[in-house]
């Protein structure tokens, strides 16, 4: 049978071509991971033996310990915030008519396009030490806000699709059967809706947890994870440290990835059946 | 809420249909007040008090004396708006001749183009065409092959002033960057769509997880890569073909390492609109173009391309528009050379070149770019853009 789309020898092309690919997308990654074992002062060649020593310095180092902690801290915060302030604003969209709903609309998004450099300093000029409009110290609270309108929008598109794609006559039967909104979302749009939650919150924590340029500008003595490993490339002799740390994030976010992404099928499922 | 006092009322049906609307309006709004307070207070009043700076409204320094030392404006003046524009551009074509233009003569073409890009589909039998040849006009004084330390190139706009070269060169990388993933890109999601076995949505998923990984560390990586005593380079020193003393030093800090490693950021996410687009293909018109004696190639090149272009377009833009005000990628791999506009906005504010005012300048133009851009090709982005979630 032959193919409108491919002939064979051009699908062999395009296989070959998506193979290497493949390896061009993936083997800076395993590189860094292959050379954070290596035992030698510089990642690089030679590679001399494996050793788990960068990996128990990167352990021992305070600075990195306090950073990551800084980073869950300000990641969990935003992960519950954004999704929480997102709920509220997806289901007004998905589900209510209301004057000024397609500015706000747009409003919501509108983070997703502003260079984020823009959006670092925008904060910094309103959080400045010297004269504040709002006297918020630069710091994880700081930064805390900036990764919550950063996140948002994202928490938002993964929502509202999903409560949008509601069967409307669950929610009319419930409402029929005297509950009240809030019984009505919670004990009908929350279960349907679980999963989307589930990856809202992925979502808004790994968005904090990746996130440098506004941190970069808005941490004050406490850095977070990104911060240290951005601003500790800077020193060659500290890089080895930071490999470690680097290839575990890597690896935990990947694995983060593929469980939102089964979750999200998960969701698929359930909405289908329901 | 207040719903409770609602159902209990009588069921007439006019009054509970009114008290049904002015009800939803409430809780609409209710609903979305949180998040229209944070963005109002943390995004858009920062970025009021931005475009004050840069009308020199406001200022950092807090008293006259401060602000003699920082050289800052003192009061409303367009004066650093005027240094960041009033500069002519040179235009120069092939490497040969170079004609000098009026910057609002640039900003007038450039809009035109991409409103004729966008919107020229609608002229007709022949609106493909205008719509092609404004994008192409748009590309050419941008696009530019990377070539070791050289960049070859069509054309170039250059100019005086020393904020807008850096901004024309910033595009040109972000330009270039852009072309290249998209035609990377392409043949992926065609591969995903038509070529593989098996669960397309698993390989889809195999692309684009990269993409959602750490975007900080998969810079990090490459830079652990290039770097002087990178993998590549002691892998030279290794084999002898480089001498320790001298290693290969253009592949970090360059303009080339910073298209690279764009492109290989933004490749994996830009798969995702081509492939959607490619996927809602109706197979029977490739069918019906057999059948009329068409080879695969001309099937491509006047069936599944056409089809394809708002995906491709969409893709295009979704690299483009991130990377024109870049700031990470440039700051670990470019260097010198590689220095872009995001940069410059940072090391106003934060630097060792502190002025906020022009700082504040810079970021407005920027955004306005950026702005513009998402505003005149929204048709693009929608389409594309329910991709995101």
């Amino acid at each position: 049978m032959s193919d409108v789309f491919l002939s064979r020898s051009g699908r062999r092309a395009l296989l070959g071509f998506f193979g290497a690919f493949l390896i061009f997308l993936y083997a800076p990654t395993l590189v860094l991971v292959m050379f954070s074992l290596n035992d030698s002062a510089v990642a690089g060649f030679p590679f001399v033996g494996a050793t788990l020593r960068w990996y128990s310095a990167a352990v021992h180092e305070p600075e990195v310990r306090k950073a990551l902690l800084a980073s869950i801290e300000v990641g969990l915060a935003t992960a519950f915030l954004a999704t929480g302030v997102a709920l509220g604003v997806s289901y007004a969209l998905a589900r209510r008519r209301f004057p000024g709903r397609s500015v706000v609309s747009a409003l919501a998004l509108l983070p997703l396009v502003v260079p984020t450099v823009v959006m670092g300093v925008s904060l910094l000029v309103l959080f400045r030490p010297n004269g504040p409009v709002i006297p918020i110290p630069l710091s994880l609270w700081a930064v805390l806000i900036g990764h919550v309108v950063v996140a948002l929008p994202f928490c938002i598109l993964i929502l509202m699709p999903r409560i949008a794609s509601i069967d409307r006559r669950l929610e009319e039967a419930a409402e029929d059967l005297g509950a009240s909104w809030w019984q009505t979302f919670r004990l009908v749009v929350l279960p349907l809706i679980g999963p989307a939650v589930v990856s809202s919150l992925l979502v808004g924590f790994v968005t904090s947890v990746d996130e440098v340029v506004i941190a970069s500008f808005l941490v004050g003595d406490q850095v977070t994870l990104p911060v240290y490993l951005y601003s500790g490339l800077r020193f060659a002799e500290r890089t080895m440290m930071l490999v470690p740390v680097a290839s575990v994030m890597i690896v935990a976010s990947f694995v983060l990835v593929v469980a939102a992404d089964l979750v999200r099928r998960a969701g698929d499922r359930r909405l289908g059946a329901a | 809420m207040t719903t409770a006092t609602e159902t209990a009322e009588p069921p007439v049906p006019g009054r509970k249909m009114l008290s049904r609307t002015a009800r939803e309006r409430r809780s609409g709004l209710t609903l979305s007040l949180p998040a229209i307070v944070i963005l109002l207070v943390f995004f858009i009043v920062p970025l009021y008090f931005v475009v004050r700076f840069s009308l020199g409204i406001d200022r950092f320094a807090r008293t006259e004396a401060a602000a003699e030392l920082t050289g800052e404006l003192a009061s409303f003046s367009l004066e650093l708006w005027r240094d960041f524009l009033g500069h002519g551009v040179e235009l120069e074509i092939l490497g040969m001749a170079t004609i000098g233009l009026p910057l609002a003569a640039v900003g007038v073409a450039a809009v035109a183009l991409v409103l004729g890009a966008v919107g020229g589909g609608r002229l007709g039998r022949h609106g493909g065409f205008v719509s092609m040849g404004c994008f192409a006009l748009l590309l050419a004084p941008f696009f530019t092959i990377p070539w070791g330390n050289h960049l070859l190139r069509v054309a170039q706009l250059s100019s005086e002033g020393d904020f807008l070269r850096l901004f024309f060169k910033s595009v040109t990388m972000a330009t270039t960057s852009s072309v290249l993933a998209v035609a990377i890109a392409f043949p992926i999601a065609y591969t995903l769509a038509y070529g593989v076995r098996g669960s397309k949505y698993t390989w889809l998923l195999i692309v684009i997880a990269p993409f959602l990984t750490s975007y900080l560390l998969r810079i990090f990586a490459w830079k652990v890569i290039l770097g002087d005593q990178g993998v590549v380079n002691t892998a030279l020193f290794g084999i002898g073909l480089r001498d320790p003393e001298h290693p290969l030093s253009f592949l970090i800090y360059s303009q080339f390492t910073v298209i690279l490693v764009l492109l290989y950021a933004w490749v994996p996410f830009i798969v995702l609109p081509m492939f959607i687009a490619l996927q809602a293909i109706d197979r029977k018109l490739l069918e019906a173009a057999t059948d009329l004696g068409a080879s695969r190639l001309q099937g491509l090149r006047k069936v599944t391309l056409p089809l394809a272009a708002p995906g491709i377009v969409a893709a295009f833009l979704f690299v483009f528009i991130p990377s024109i005000g870049e700031y990470i990628t440039p700051s670990l791999v470019g260097g010198t050379q590689g220095y872009m506009f995001g940069q410059a906005i940072a090391q106003q504010f934060v630097g060792g070149t502190l002025n906020w005012q022009t700082g504040s300048v810079l970021s407005i133009f920027l955004l306005a770019v950026v702005l513009f851009l998402t505003l005149a090709t929204s048709k693009f982005l929608r389409q594309g853009g329910g991709t995101v979630a």
